[in-house]
């Protein structure tokens, strides 16, 4: 692979967070333990895209569905790998496994059914023009009713089976966890990134009515520890031994507004349009 | 829908004799002749009892020889007043029959003119007129004027009778080939139509389009030439369109969107176009500027197209000349997250005819511009699928629009490229690149065609053409346009020259040609050697 920068393309940021998709923010707390120097840039306009979150560097791009996501792919590709050591960990596939389903299931019901899908929509659908994220959110919420098996007979108990198995990973993830800094060997790891992305995405985007957050709020040593490298690998920003990154916005994302100059060159053109119209309908 | 019982009868307001009382035209009984043809129908209605052309006194013809010479008397004397001068005469009553379900307000829009004749010839060329716009609607089978005397009461005056037709097969279909300049190639065009559905001269229509390029377009349409009182028709088209660039540019485009044609006319063509665009690269191979353009846009625009074409043939213009300018404007709705950008293309042609079988030289130059407009505009891309490609299967000699073909260059063959994902581990192309347009671009061309010394080729059409062409884009967006100069521009332009061989068929242009490439850039597509062409009415 080229010796180009990385560049981290994901959602946008809100809630307080650098992007607040829990698909994106374990790929960010990733590159960040592994003090990788990395751009962040944002697309606005492919919420739907099962693509992203994808890192780039040169012609080498590593997208998020395929090979098992975006930190599997780096690790496979020897780019990135925090894993090394603790593959032969007996629990590892256990929590891995525990961490990827029941939690990214529990997240994906909180995120979109739950809480109303407010925060969702915020996440994911403010930026594309309204009828389009309108349309699209309605269609992710009946993708996700299919993936969790959602009916209208059964939802009653596919919810409580949700919270249930979310209650019971919070659980061991918290004794397995203790006092540590990290969840294996005071040492970072992939799954360190995932977790830590997932309870920084329930603690902050989730509403405060948000039945998955109030369960996790019940754990003080997961929020410690979620709200401590939130703090040293987000908020410190321009640490030393942390890596620096860039905020590339995305083409479409309209942050600032328009200059004077720029509004009233856009007044022409629309008004010299407008009569060039109403000229030759006369 | 109008009684069959009742003649609707439009008169008109003014239905005077003249004062000057010149040379008045009167009949006393009004009687229709009728023949079987449906060409165009204007008669003199005369009956053996009448007295016409002031001459009263006339004796009766008896015999039907005598009827003959009469007529054909009463005729000559017709003809040598109306080309000695006006002869005076008012409309004093319209009547329309045969339009049980056309409303009767459509009908009477399209003959607006016939009340305002004031002689025997302006009443001639009105009529003719009606009888166009009144086939033109494409709602009728056959359309007849008959010509009148007006009440004996009121001599100067004429009564028209117009007989209409209604289709009697309202569904009607058509298959059909032609050359969209925004295609940039040929598509077939498979269509379903519905006419006068509801009474109001509306056509209503279904198509499938399938282009060379690898587009398909399911379209559903309407057109009312008389809404609310506006003097131009108006269209709507609702389409859901699919594009396929992924060899080329990796990534599909799919529309889904609403057309309205809001003014057109001989030269002008304002469009309205509401579209919801995505994206995508299923591939997942493309290069980092198509990455950052995949997803979902809406695109509010407004199109004013200026067409003043007056070569004598599209497909083969050996006279003439043509010039078309498109403006475009998106980003007119009160969200500000649509796509906005300002694009303009013009296109000009000129023939010359030699005077030798049937040979014409023909130059064209063509050219357009796209950027993106809001605060930083310059600094950010422009949309993919708005900026501009050359290349293709179409003859650039037919696409009448703006820049698009080069002989000799594949499509979407030349400009800007960026080299395409590379994946560890497997077999990748190391020429993989993404062509991406430019936001600039320019095309010049001149052909020589001329007719075979063969009969055979010459009834068919067939005939040979010598061409040259270059062409070329550039990037000004993402603040290149500081980098840009006309040198470089001039020194970077792509050309080629060939000779070929021209079929026309009553479908399409077919070109069989030798493409010589004068000059191309490394990752340019394009090659010297065979290549056919097709090209349907622009």
């Amino acid at each position: 692979m080229e010796a180009e920068e990385l560049t981290l393309v994901a959602t946008k940021p809100s809630f307080d967070l650098p992007t607040a998709c829990p698909l994106c923010l374990p790929v960010f707390i990733f590159l960040k333990l592994a003090h990788v120097p990395f751009r962040l840039s944002f697309n606005s306009i492919f919420p739907d895209s099962d693509q992203i979150p994808y890192v780039e560097s040169g012609t080498y791009v590593a997208y998020n569905n395929k090979n098992g996501g975006v930190i599997e792919c780096l690790k496979q590709d020897g780019i990135v790998d925090l894993d090394s050591e603790f593959q032969s960990i007996p629990d590892w596939i256990s929590i891995k496994a525990m961490i990827n389903s029941w939690l990214a299931d529990a997240m994906m019901y909180e995120l979109w059914l739950g809480s109303g899908g407010r925060s969702a929509y915020k996440i994911y659908y403010s930026d594309p023009p309204w009828p389009i994220g309108k349309v699209l959110f309605l269609k992710q919420v009946y993708v996700v009713k299919q993936r969790l098996g959602i009916t209208k007979g059964n939802a009653e108990q596919r919810e409580d089976e949700i919270y249930k198995r979310a209650n019971i990973a919070y659980g061991a993830l918290s004794t397995r966890l203790g006092e540590q800094n990290f969840l294996f060997d005071d040492r970072p790891s992939s799954l360190d990134a995932t977790f830590l992305g997932h309870a920084l995405v329930t603690l902050h985007a989730l509403p405060d009515t948000s039945v998955l957050r109030s369960k996790l709020l019940e754990h003080d040593n997961i929020v410690r520890y979620a709200e401590k490298l939130k703090m040293e690998l987000i908020e410190s920003g321009s640490s030393s031994s942390g890596p620096q990154f860039h905020s590339v916005p995305s083409p479409s994302a309209q942050r600032k507004g328009p200059s004077n100059w720029s509004k009233l060159l856009h007044l022409k053109v629309i008004f010299l349009y407008f009569f060039l119209f109403l000229l030759l309908i006369s | 829908m109008s009684n069959p019982d009742l003649k609707p009868e439009l008169t008109t307001p003014d239905s005077k004799p003249d004062p000057e009382h010149q040379k008045p035209f009167g009949t006393n009984d009004a009687d229709e002749e009728e023949d079987g043809d449906d060409e165009n129908d204007v008669e003199d209605e005369e009956e053996e009892d009448v007295d016409v052309f002031g001459e009263p006194d006339r004796p009766k013809p008896r015999t039907r020889e005598d009827k003959f010479r009469s007529d054909k008397l009463k005729m000559e004397s017709l003809l040598r007043r109306m080309q000695s001068g006006p002869v005076s005469l008012r409309v004093h009553d319209v009547i329309v029959k045969g339009n049980t379900k056309t409303k009767d307000h459509v009908i009477a829009a399209e003959i607006e003119e016939l009340k305002r004749v004031g002689s025997m010839q302006e009443l001639l060329k009105a009529s003719q007129l009606v009888n166009l716009r009144l086939r033109a609607l494409d709602v009728f089978d056959a359309v007849k004027i008959t010509l009148d005397s007006g009440p004996p009461e009121l001599p100067g005056t004429a009564n028209v009778t117009i007989e209409v037709v209604e289709t009697a097969n309202p569904l009607s279909g058509q298959i059909g080939a032609y050359t969209k300049a925004e295609a940039r190639s040929s598509t077939v065009e498979g269509s379903l139509k519905y006419k006068n559905l509801f009474g109001y001269a509306d056509i209503w229509d279904g198509s499938l389009a399938y282009g060379c390029d690898h587009s398909a377009e399911l379209s559903a349409g309407m057109y009312l030439p008389r809404f609310k009182g506006l003097a131009t028709p108006v269209t709507a088209r609702a389409y859901l369109l699919s594009q396929d660039w992924l060899k080329f540019s990796s990534y599909k485009e799919r529309s889904l969107g609403l057309s309205l044609g809001l003014f057109s006319s001989t030269y002008h063509d304002v469009s309205y176009n509401l579209a919801w665009r995505t994206l995508t690269d299923p591939s997942q191979m493309s290069s980092r500027p198509v990455r950052r353009q995949l997803g979902h846009n809406l695109l509010s625009s407004l199109k004013y197209t200026f067409k003043f074409d007056q070569r004598n043939s599209s497909m083969r213009p050996t006279r003439g000349y043509a010039f078309v300018s498109t403006s475009q404007i998106g980003g007119l709705a009160p969200d500000t997250r649509c796509l906005r950008f300002l694009r303009q293309e013009f296109d000009l042609r000129y023939a010359v005819p030699l005077g030798f079988y049937r040979a014409a030289l023909n130059f064209g130059i063509s050219g357009g511009v796209v950027f993106p407009w809001g605060n930083g505009s310059l600094s950010r891309p422009s949309s993919l699928p708005e900026r501009f490609f050359l290349g293709g299967n179409v003859s650039p000699l037919c696409a009448l629009g703006g820049p698009t073909a080069l002989w000799g260059f594949k499509t979407r063959g030349l400009g800007p490229t960026e080299p395409k994902r590379q994946v560890h581990g497997e077999n990748s192309d190391p020429s993989g690149v993404d062509f991406l347009g430019g936001d600039l671009a320019v095309t010049a061309l001149a052909d020589l065609s001329f007719d075979l010394p063969l009969r055979w080729f010459r009834e068919k059409g067939i005939h040979v053409h010598a061409f040259a062409c270059a062409g070329n884009v550039a990037k000004l967006t993402e603040n290149e346009y500081q980098n840009f100069s006309v040198q470089k521009f001039v020194e970077s332009i792509r050309s080629s020259v060939g000779v070929g061989l021209v079929i026309p068929t009553s479908l399409f242009r077919m070109e069989l040609n030798y493409c010589y490439i004068l000059k191309k850039f490394d990752h340019d597509r394009a090659k010297s050697g065979l290549w056919l062409t097709f090209s349907g009415a622009s």
